[in-house]
């Protein structure tokens, strides 16, 4: 135990003494923020459009434009407001919220006069030749808007722009503009505009129920689906975090050999302690990190709390159904195990080779079985019954991460004990497997060389070493 | 009474069919220097690796301090491979502590140990430098200190003086002989004889994975058979001259012909003189040769065997 300690605190102390830990350890809340901010900063730093709109039918049109685009924004807001009444329930706040975040102006475009409606004298504030004078300032104009009915029923719209990519203006003024010849159609053929109104506010009444509950508690609400986001959002998680930590073995392990340290640590510590010192060692960083990450996470969490506490919002059951121990019990184990596993394996593939270039050779079937489990995931997500799914849960390699993400689902008990046992069992024999290599490898008895010949059926076997 | 520290019995290992050592048997005595010698690629380091477990014999036993090589024994155990390094980026006073407590000494003990025998090698002010920044001279001091700061009962060097300089060869020897004055045992393989001869109270002969000899240097050079070379300038044939007195015959080195006497049973050096007196033979040059271990070495395992071979592990 004593030589496992101090092989482990080693590899710790090795580890966080890098550049590479703590770019790691910022990464993540950094691409957070990033994540987060990044929209924000996208849409506050879109330019202010100016655009000017023509009716050539004398208001008509433009007048059912802008009456179509709020009844648009508000069905939209409607919608949302709607999702996170399922969600979080009644909330006159967060609806308030809702309605300010969906108003008409947010959008960056203003409408301006130009004090003309010939398209000849617009094109130079079109093509950036001129500016037009507005409450902001000379501008140039982003795009000239002609709305016209050439024949009864025929609307056109000609938008003329010089940016190719921005079409959101356009989008909405042409679906304003379809759905205000849809409802003209409808009342020119004798159809009541408040039969119209009514018939679009006709909204089936949808209840999810589970029938292995009964009355008023067979209603599913949306956070109960939480544990299915945890748990693809814990496989995946687990998946980053293997991938990572396991390559940090590989590097570790080559440079180890590359020094030649390691026959001097056979004279102190047998080849298990190695092994398992050096995976601890690596499982320290990766816990380490993960702690770091969970304790920014957690914070983050109780600051949302506060805020869902002040808005009267049910935030422990939502938490509750996030930490459900029947959930991170389960993911912790399969991490531990998933992480021996392919620790293990890679520790191997680093003993047996001098250079990375060396281990590349090795490194791509490991890399296709560890791609194999992120499109499995996505699949289990809608169908966690499928049966490319069930069969690859029992594919020990993939357990742990296939099985996260269909344990929240309903699956049978046989199919959790028996994947789990014939994942530790493979964990065990990987393990001790991987010590052999290792052991050969750690003396030069074996090499890449060694793994290839395994796998020449037929052909003729090379002897290693 | 003499205490066994490491006894190989019968021991035999093969690589991918290929025989590394064969029936190897030889003990190592406590207070002992012994030097095992042999060829590159005659099966030392096999044998040395076997010695503390890190390789598992095929055939027969090793014994470590009276018992199988566990790591309680290798506590008590300096080993230095003969692929040598150490964590670059590690400080060198933190490589040789963490050394020394996988040897199960305390922390503080560790440093204190460490940094006086840095001092002791003219390493103090490197000690908190990064092993990375060191000339390679002083990385495979810090790898020697590494090896002793647990102050061991048994010392096994594989390869020791490989890649030194004549100078730090020279004070490696003085390290060896003051562990052996303080009492240790040490094993030392080594393919140059040289460094045996000065060193060893005992030498091992290795070749082709077989034992060849096993006993003290002056045991090892009793085994050559000792010779006089004889320049003369009279018309005397040496062969009758000296008929009786061993095995006499001509050769040419260089450009001059000599006389070369093997000595027989019972004569020396003295008495060939003395019979080239009496015969009033005309002497320009009388040398006795001195054997070497090395003249010890070919004579006992053949020209063939004394060669090197390629490294099996």
């Amino acid at each position: 135990m004593r030589n496992i300690y101090l092989i482990a605190r080693r590899e710790f102390l090795s580890y966080v003494a890098t550049w590479g830990f703590w770019l790691s350890l910022l990464s993540v809340p950094l691409f957070m923020a990033l994540g987060f901010g990044m929209p924000i900063l996208i849409e506050n730093s879109q330019p202010t459009r100016y655009y000017v709109l023509v009716d050539e039918t004398g208001g008509r049109l433009e007048e059912a434009v802008f009456e179509q685009i709020a009844r648009s924004r508000e069905d939209q807001a409607e919608q949302v407001r709607e999702a996170a009444r399922e969600m979080l329930g009644d909330n006159p706040q967060l609806g308030a919220a809702i309605d300010n975040s969906m108003q008409l102006d947010n959008d960056g475009y203003i409408r301006v006069e130009a004090g003309t409606t010939d398209l000849n004298e617009l094109r130079p504030y079109l093509t950036g030749d001129a500016e037009l004078e507005t409450a902001d300032g000379p501008q140039p104009l982003f795009a000239a808007i002609f709305l016209s009915e050439p024949v009864p029923g025929r609307v056109e719209m000609a938008y003329w722009s010089t940016n190719l990519t921005d079409r959101d203006l356009r989008r909405d003024i042409r679906d304003a503009l379809r759905d205000y010849m849809h409802l003209r159609h409808l009342v020119e053929n004798g159809v009541d505009p408040a039969l119209i109104e009514a018939a679009e506010d006709l909204e089936p009444v949808v209840r999810e129920l589970n029938p292995e509950r009964t009355d008023e508690a067979a209603e599913v609400t949306e956070s109960e689906r939480l544990p299915i986001v945890m748990g693809v959002a814990t496989a995946f998680g687990l998946w980053i975090v293997i991938f990572s930590v396991v390559n940090m073995l590989l590097t570790a392990m080559i440079e180890e050999k590359g020094n030649k340290v390691l026959e001097m640590m056979l004279a102190s510590a047998r080849h298990h302690e190695i092994l398992t010192g050096k995976l601890l060692g690596v499982a320290a960083v990766s816990a380490t990190l993960l702690i770091f990450w969970g304790g920014l996470a957690s914070i983050g969490g109780l600051a949302i709390q506060q805020l869902m506490a002040a808005a009267d919002i049910p935030a422990a059951e939502i938490l509750a159904a996030l930490f459900d121990p029947a959930l991170l019990g389960p993911a912790i184990g399969y991490f531990i195990v998933g992480y021996l596993m392919y620790g293990a394996v890679f520790l191997a593939i680093g003993s047996l080779c001098e250079t990375i270039q060396d281990a590349q050779t090795l490194m791509s079937p490991m890399m296709l079985v560890m791609m194999m489990p992120l499109f499995l995931v996505m699949m289990a997500i809608d169908a966690p019954d499928s049966p490319i799914v069930a069969i690859a849960s029992w594919i020990p390699l993939w357990t742990p991460f296939i099985m996260l993400v269909r344990l929240p689902q309903d699956i049978g008990m046989i199919e959790i004990i028996g994947s789990t046992l014939g994942m530790v069992v493979t964990a065990m024999i990987v393990i001790w497997g991987a010590g052999v290599l290792f052991r050969m490898g750690a003396l030069n008895q074996a090499n890449q060389d060694t793994v290839k010949s395994w796998f020449q059926f037929g052909g003729k076997k090379k002897a290693a070493g | 009474m003499s205490e066994t520290i490491l006894a190989l019995d019968g021991v035999s290992k093969t690589f991918n069919g290929k025989p590394a050592v064969r029936d190897v048997s030889f003990s190592v005595e406590r207070g002992q220097i012994t030097g095992f010698l042999g060829p590159n690629g005659a099966g030392k380091t096999t044998s040395l690796r076997m010695s503390l477990g890190i390789l598992t014999p095929d055939r027969g036993t090793v014994s470590l301090f009276g018992g199988p090589p566990r790591p309680a024994a290798l506590d008590r155990v300096g080993f230095l491979p003969e692929e040598r390094g150490i964590y670059r980026k590690m400080k060198v006073i933190d490589v040789i502590v963490f050394f020394a407590r996988l040897k199960g000494v305390a922390p503080a003990e560790a440093r204190r140990r460490g940094l006086q025998m840095l001092e002791e090698f003219g390493l103090a002010e490197v000690a908190e430098s990064k092993v990375k920044t060191l000339s390679k001279g002083m990385a495979q001091k810090v790898q020697i200190i590494s090896t002793l700061v647990h102050e061991p009962e048994f010392i096994i060097l594989d390869e020791p003086f490989s890649g030194l300089d004549p100078v730090n060869q020279y004070a490696l020897e003085q390290v060896v002989r003051r562990q052996a004055e303080a009492g240790r045992t040490v094993l030392f393989s080594t393919h140059v004889m040289e460094h045996a001869e000065r060193l060893c109270d005992k030498i091992v002969l290795i070749a082709k994975g077989r034992k060849a000899f096993d006993g003290t240097v002056a045991e090892a050079l009793g085994q050559v058979p000792r010779r006089v070379t004889l320049e003369i300038v009279s018309d005397h044939d040496l062969s009758q001259v000296l008929a009786g007195k061993g095995e006499v015959h001509r050769e040419t080195q260089g450009e001059q012909e000599v006389w070369i006497v093997d000595l027989g049973p019972g004569v020396d050096a003295q008495d060939i003189l003395k019979a080239c007196v009496d015969a009033d033979v005309k002497l320009t040059r009388f040398e006795p040769v001195r054997a070497h271990l090395h003249d010890a070495f070919v004579h006992l395992v053949g020209r063939e065997a004394a060669a090197p071979e390629a490294e099996t592990v």
